[in-house]
């Protein structure tokens, strides 16, 4: 059920539209529906009665990759995102999840995950891989093109407390699904550019997925103990913050666990206090004096806003400043750098056809700039631009990555 | 009625895939950003002069109301089906097919977004100047329906002004051409500056010539702060006097500098009465001298603070509080009703006392924002449409504000349209001759009454 204070939000909007040019979705279709106006109107029409949840609405409500761009550019200051997660969570009441998220979503949340991904990712996937259909695509990703698993999770592979003589200080750190299963150097780069600035790191072991995709599909049930599970583990006093560099988890960390909780009618207050510590990786190291560590690194670099980190929490300057601190490195602003990549999770499976041109956009904004790295702290967006890059000069990074090869360059 | 047969000689025309009849669409080109909503039939997408000629042929045949639309950023329902029928959307039709820079014009699409076109324009030194505040979102064809104004309109004047020719078509389907691409043409009557802001309610326009100016070099922003109305209105009428004529004149009143104080925090003072922002454009070494003697003339008039930017970033932060007004004000309740009038400017100091009298006398909340420069005042009604006894409010204090503009000689609308909005009070402005006049011009473009209906000529007493 959508709550008392949101159900108002939908009157707040004064349909005036200047949502409608910046959001990526409504560019490619240019119809209204498509438009965040479009859709807070059908919504309203379904409060007041005039409209009965349809397949097409939902439809509609899920062609929409939640980038935020709408919220935060509203005169009325609307949180329109706010209001199509909350309209989600009650048409997947009705309609439920469709197959392929429900398998997926499973996984996530299950005990499953791990025999699955020993399965798949040791026994048979990267052994398969050459086996793959080579013109076979995920949404507009070709399939040679998706990562290989780590050979083992990343967590298995590090102690749970990874001390240093005389700590300037102690964070716990949330490496998400991504880092653990995906892309295990982000994990160690982390850990590395941590423990060279003298700082301790805790790795809780039984960390779970931060839950956000599901959420974000329209299923918090299934999410909710995932959810309470993290804000126990992380909500701790022994550490200054807890870090993050996965854009989403920070995004579901940081903004979204307390809300949706609230939502939800549960206890909110671990989930405020941990909310608190929350910093993005690239903050938390701009608090360190990284400057004098770093040694040149050749190369163009420029960086891309992933929807979770600048819109979901507020971080626009720092990821750049950490890059600007490495010598020799030119930086250099893309166009667009803060519009969606067209990624937004599933929303590139489900409708590659929109994806395809807003992606396009990105990849065309990239390649204008001459830089031979693009630089962002989201699994996802690195997954939609690598994943429809032409070029294979151009190597898609987390900004981590970059800072750990100039410390030991 | 719009039955099975007729949708399908539209499909014949634009496939199954450029008309939308579901019920969500439907309900979704039901409104624009006025208060009212119409539900239309159908809604169609062209993307050609061709496809608009032949959808208007099957209409005229068979009776069909059709009523063009661009983004729906509209503030009077001019874009709405307000009798049925079909929405022709324009969004689809969205090229800019030729940027003439030798001879300074350019030839678009209707369904182009204003805001996209200047960027276009601005990339090889050249300037649109229409700029009203729905220019990121509004198209080229709403606007020259419409008649857009805007912020730069004491300068550069509005839409109108820029207009060298349109191709339109007409209920029956014919296309016309109007105007030409001479800076000079007095053959036969202008129709081009008659379709210009008749609402939708003569011909359809499907391809825009503008014409493009050089680039301003250089501009400088000024913001001065008052303590009372009386002294930011002297301000604009002795920059007027001198015969300065600044890009932009802006008024913010007490009520949306607290706006904005409350929203954005931007350092206003909350005991200010009104706060002016100026922009002079042009060559650098005249820039400068406006700016000195706009400065002196702000001092002069008694303002506490003047502030003039030095560089493009200081410009843009100045400006960010004349940005973020409307959002700060609209945000204070759930509907934000915008006023139009627009009165003489020696009035102009006048007019704004007025409407904060009748704001206090009918218990309205209202912010006033002015195009100060040439007369056109923004009340922000700011009200609840669901609390039927404040909209009875809300509506006589409009009546009086449009008395007060009637008395000194002043207009309906400056810039937004009569639409359904405004067509009440149209007798108070025009004779029955000019109405019937226009009645008879508007049957000779549309004998059949099907562009358009319901709109300002027949909702009129």
């Amino acid at each position: 059920m959508i709550s008392q204070n949101l159900r108002e939000e939908v009157h707040n909007c004064i349909k005036c539209g200047i949502c409608l040019t910046p959001c990526p979705v409504y560019k490619q279709r240019l119809v209204e529906v498509a438009s965040p106006r479009g859709k807070v109107q059908l919504i309203r029409n379904v409060m007041e009665g005039n409209l009965e949840l349809s397949e097409n609405f939902v439809r509609i409500l899920f062609t929409c990759l939640l980038c935020e761009t709408c919220t935060v550019n509203c005169p009325s200051g609307l949180k329109v995102d706010q209001l199509m997660k909350a309209m989600r969570v009650e048409v997947i009441e009705k309609f439920g999840l469709p197959g392929k998220k429900k398998f997926l979503f499973e996984l996530l949340t299950g005990k499953r995950l791990l025999p699955f991904y020993l399965f798949w990712g040791r026994v048979l996937r990267n052994n398969l891989l050459p086996l793959l259909p080579v013109k076979g695509k995920v949404g507009t990703i070709p399939l040679k093109k998706f990562p290989r698993l780590n050979r083992q999770p990343f967590l298995k592979k590090i102690p749970e407390v990874i001390t240093v003589p005389e700590p300037k200080g102690r964070v716990l750190y949330f490496t998400g699904c991504a880092t653990n299963y995906l892309d295990g150097e982000i994990g160690r780069a982390t850990i590395e550019i941590l423990v060279r600035l003298g700082v301790e790191v805790v790795v809780p072991k039984d960390q779970m997925c931060c839950g956000l995709p599901i959420f974000l599909a329209g299923a918090p049930q299934m999410a909710l103990p995932n959810i309470l599970k993290n804000v126990a583990l992380c909500n701790r006093q022994d550490v200054d913050a807890v870090v993050v560099e996965c854009a989403t988890c920070g995004a579901a960390l940081k903004k979204e666990y307390p809300h949706i909780l609230r939502e939800m009618g549960q206890n909110a207050e671990g989930a405020e206090a941990l909310s608190r510590k929350v910093l993005d990786i690239s903050q938390y190291l701009m608090k360190f004096d990284l400057g004098k560590m770093l040694r040149p690194l050749q190369g163009k670099v420029t960086y891309h806003d992933p929807c979770h980190l600048l819109r979901s929490q507020g971080v626009k300057d720092e990821p750049r400043a950490l890059l600007r601190q490495i010598p020799e490195l030119n930086f250099v602003e893309m166009g667009g750098a803060d519009v969606c990549c067209g990624g937004g999770g599933t929303f590139q499976w489900e409708h590659p056809e929109i994806s395809e041109n807003i992606t396009a956009q990105k990849i065309g904004n990239i390649e204008e700039t001459g830089a031979n790295y693009v630089a962002t702290g989201c699994p996802g967006c690195r997954l939609q631009i690598f994943g429809n890059l032409k070029k294979d000069e151009i190597e898609v990074i987390h900004p981590v990555q970059l800072i750990a090869r100039s410390l030991s360059g | 009625m719009l039955t099975e047969k007729i949708l399908q000689e539209f499909e014949t025309i634009l496939g199954k895939e450029r008309i939308l009849t579901s019920k969500e669409d439907l309900l979704s080109y039901a409104y624009d950003a006025y208060v009212e909503e119409y539900l239309p039939e159908a809604v169609l997408f062209p993307k050609t002069s061709v496809e608009v000629s032949r959808i208007m042929k099957v209409a005229s045949t068979h009776r069909v109301f059709v009523t063009p639309r661009g983004a729906g950023s509209g503030l009077a329902a001019c874009g709405l089906a307000k009798q049925g029928g079909v929405v022709l959307c324009f969004t689809m039709m969205n090229r800019v097919l030729e940027i003439n820079k030798p001879n300074r014009y350019a030839v678009v699409e209707p369904g182009v977004v204003v805001s996209e076109f200047q960027k276009e324009v601005e990339k090889i030194g050249l300037f649109y100047p229409p700029d009203p505040g729905s220019a990121t979102v509004a198209t080229m064809g709403g606007t020259v329906l419409m008649n857009a104004g805007g912020m730069r309109g004491i300068k550069y004047g509005v839409t109108r002004d820029y207009l060298m020719g349109l191709e339109a078509v007409l209920p029956s389907g014919e296309v016309i051409q109007t105007g030409s691409l001479t800076a000079k043409d007095v053959t036969g009557y202008d129709l081009t500056r008659l379709i210009c802001g008749s609402e939708g309610t003569l011909a359809v326009v499907t391809r825009i010539t503008v014409r493009l100016l050089p680039k301003p070099k250089a501009r400088r922003t000024l913001q001065a702060i008052y303590n009372t109305i009386d002294q930011a209105g002297n301000t604009v009428a002795r920059i007027v006097e001198e015969g300065i004529i600044p890009a932009t004149l802006e008024l913010m009143d007490k009520m949306i500098i607290k706006a904005l104080e409350d929203y954005a925090h931007l350092g206003l003072p909350l005991d200010a009465e009104a706060v002016l922002l100026i922009e002079v454009d042009g060559d650098q070494a005249s820039v400068e001298k406006q700016a000195g003697i706009i400065a002196e003339f702000c001092r002069g008039q008694g303002a506490r603070d003047v502030r003039v930017s030095q560089s493009e970033k200081e410009s843009d932060q100045l400006w960010m509080a004349r940005r973020g007004a409307f959002g700060a004000v609209a945000r204070m309740r759930p509907t934000c009703v915008i006023e139009d009038v627009t009165v003489p400017v020696s009035f102009l100091t006048r007019a704004i006392k007025e409407v904060i009298t009748i704001a206090q006398r009918n218990q309205v909340q209202i912010a006033v924002l002015a195009h100060a420069g040439d007369g056109n005042l923004h009340p922000l009604v700011l009200c609840d449409l669901r609390d039927k006894e404040e909209m009875k409010r809300v509506e006589k204090a409009m009546d009086e504000i449009v008395d007060f503009a009637m008395s000194v000689g002043g207009v309906l609308s400056g810039e937004h349209g009569i639409g359904i909005a405004k067509a009440k009070y149209l007798p108070r402005q025009l004779s029955p001759q000019t109405m019937n006049l226009m009645r008879n011009l508007k049957n000779t473009f549309d004998p059949l009454g099907i562009l358009n209906p319901g709109s300002f000529l027949e909702c009129a007493p």
